[in-house]
């Protein structure tokens, strides 16, 4: 199907609300969207990054029969988003689009490539139902790229639902244009003993807002929501969180760490609800910045909400420089000060990398964290 | 006559406005092995991290010439370079990359600084090969990241293993022994003594005589309220052992008359 044409409006007064205050986006509902732009494969095909693997594409929101590897559990309709996505109070517009749903056990990476692309800014939205029934094992790699220097505007929407014993590994990943707008919701219900383990990882936009809402309602739920961001000139990142701990017994931790440059900002707001009956809850949320220039800025907002009793409900946030005695060993062993801070940088967001499972995927991110990281060269000439 | 590879003379070092090093007179020759010992307190820390080229530390008098250079002209990487090395009493954890992608960096660094051509990944594993061989380290240790989750004693032979790969002519050791139970100091201290060469010098801080039984030192020094009170031979560890610091508490005369 066509994409729908989007409307704006809604950005006008956004930041006027508590939940957008750090985010003004009123410049979008100034642009005029187009959503037919003409579409390349063969550019496409570069950012095929795992031939082995099942893909699906969605250019400008359509879903590109020819470019994408289907198999069995993969679904592409065009139903809008469903009843997950509708619990939560998301102002991020939804629309009908081309959707993929994934459902049981798949045994390897699923990847999905959004791509927007044109000469005028073009905006879609790309939305993904994720199904993992009881005991089956989902992993999912999801890209969304814009390229070309255009105020481009996603708005995806990704449902995660987890049955019983379910384990669902997502990662969502940010890159190209530094002038694209990504305004993002990822919705995640969780039954008794599921784990869920997501990754956002922004590396490009101008603008990225990646709401999280996460519902366990089952007993003895594990949920990671991670992040990870590294951003420069003119650009903001706002992770939105809300967890709730509907059920006995759950752990949730969500880690979100980052580096500024320049003037770039970042907003993390994460909103941990414990509701009454959810004893045994143990929730931990941590959000740390690097800022490299006295313009960039931090702010973490944590918003406990608990009503349990017997729970343990904790948060740190910490905003700085390098760590001086890091920086000292480094030297210590010959290393000079600019590479060693490059080092120590790379290191700091490596970290979230590393955790990721899939190589393929995770190569690719490194490399672009290394494209993006003033003096990336010299790490790269590291490798082994 | 040889030169020294280290002197240190009347090295006074404050840190935050406070006098932690009175005047440290100092003299490492050659092949040679000092050990400065003396409690908590008493400016051992303070007088490897001056040495190091840590910034927090402000020398206010005294120099330290290092194999005929002044060290208080070079940063702490160009001390590295030129052949100074500390090994640390807490080593930092570096998670997000290995231990071989880190050293890497720093012998490049070093290599380069010398004039010499920088190694290849397949030279650079060759060497590390050899050298974790030499001080009988798990090479599979290697590919973690940088001292994370390794326990006291990995630690503790990691930095040595770094010693012995970045090949410096100055070996401070800041307390390697302390948290180590006595089957990984003997290793550690294997490490070293198989590192001693006859151009090589060492400085063995530490509280205790225990670690000299295993790297026997030319010369002992007692450090007390950032001065050395009393040097001697190998006998003299034994004597504080017995007799504890409070035998060299200074007297006031001004000499060290314990």
């Amino acid at each position: 199907m066509m994409a729908t044409a989007v409307d704006t409006s809604v950005f006008k007064t956004l930041h006027k609300s508590e939940a957008w205050m750090y985010t003004n986006v009123s410049a979008l509902a100034k642009i005029d969207f187009t959503c037919n732009s003409d579409i390349d494969e063969e550019v496409i095909r570069e950012f095929d990054i795992a031939p082995n693997n099942p893909f699906v594409v969605f250019a400008n929101g359509v879903f590109q029969e020819t470019l994408s590897r289907c198999i069995e559990g993969i679904d592409i309709n065009t139903n809008s988003v469903g009843d997950i996505a509708s619990r939560g109070d998301s102002q991020i517009p939804r629309g009908e689009s081309d959707t993929v749903t994934i459902t049981g056990t798949q045994r390897t990476t699923i990847h999905i490539l959004h791509i927007i692309t044109g000469n005028d800014p073009t905006a879609c939205f790309g939305n993904v139902l994720i199904h993992a029934a009881e005991g089956e094992t989902i992993s999912v790699a999801q890209t969304h790229l814009a390229l070309d220097a255009c105020a481009h505007l996603f708005m995806p929407c990704t449902e995660v639902i987890a049955e019983k014993n379910a384990v669902v590994t997502l990662v969502k990943a940010i890159r190209g244009s530094k002038e694209a707008y990504h305004l993002g919701a990822l919705h995640v219900v969780q039954h008794e003993s599921s784990t869920v383990q997501t990754n956002t990882i922004t590396l490009s936009g101008k603008c990225s807002r990646n709401e999280v809402y996460a519902y366990l309602d089952g007993k003895h739920c594990e949920s990671n929501f991670d992040g990870m961001y590294m951003l420069g000139k003119d650009q903001l990142i706002d992770n939105h969180l809300r967890v709730e701990h509907n059920e006995t017994n759950g752990n949730s931790r969500e880690f979100y760490k980052g580096v500024l440059d320049e003037n770039a900002k970042s907003v993390f707001t994460g909103r941990i609800y414990v509701k009454e009956d959810a004893q045994q809850t143990d929730a931990k949320q941590t959000n740390q910045n690097i800022l490299l220039s006295d313009d960039a800025q931090a702010t973490a907002r944590p918003q406990l909400e608990i009503y349990a009793d017997d729970v343990k409900c904790t948060h740190g946030a910490t905003t700085g420089e390098i760590d001086d005695e890091a920086m000292l060993y480094l030297q210590t062993r010959g290393i000079p000060a600019d590479s060693a801070r490059t080092l120590l940088i790379y290191a700091f967001l490596n970290e979230s990398l590393d955790e990721l499972t899939d190589d393929l995927f995770r190569n690719v991110l490194v490399e672009e964290l290394l494209a993006n990281l003033p003096g990336g060269e010299f790490v790269r000439s590291l490798y082994l | 006559m040889t030169t020294p590879l280290l002197e240190i003379t009347n090295l006074h070092a404050s840190v935050e406005g406070t006098e932690i090093l009175k005047g440290v007179n100092l003299t490492v020759m050659p092949g040679e092995v000092h050990s400065i010992m003396g409690p908590n307190g008493s400016g051992k820390s303070t007088l490897s991290s001056v040495i190091a080229g840590h910034e927090a530390y402000e020398v206010t008098e005294g120099t330290i010439i290092f194999n005929g250079i002044d060290l208080l002209e070079l940063e702490a990487d160009q001390r590295a370079c030129a052949g100074v090395f500390l090994a640390f009493q807490y080593p930092i954890e570096i998670p997000g990359v290995s231990t071989k992608f880190f050293l890497k960096a720093a012998v490049n660094a070093i290599r380069k600084y010398r004039g010499q051509e920088e190694l290849d990944a397949m030279d650079f594993l060759d060497l590390v090969e050899e050298k974790a061989k030499s001080v009988n380290l798990n090479v599979e240790l290697l590919d973690r990241n940088v001292n994370e989750g390794f326990s006291g004693g990995e630690k503790k032979r990691a930095e040595i293993f770094q010693m012995a790969m970045l090949d410096p002519l100055l070996g401070v050791l800041d307390e390697t022994d302390s948290g180590l139970d006595i089957d990984a100091l003997k290793i550690v201290a294997e490490g070293v003594n198989k590192l001693r060469t006859p151009e090589r010098g060492f400085i063995i801080i530490t509280h205790y005589q225990r670690l000299l039984d295993y790297i026997v030192p030319d010369f002992v020094h007692v450090l007390l309220d950032g001065r050395i009170v009393k040097s001697g031979d190998k006998s003299l560890a034994l004597v504080l052992e017995e007799k504890g610091y409070t035998a060299f508490e200074p007297c006031g005369c001004g000499c060290s008359c314990a």
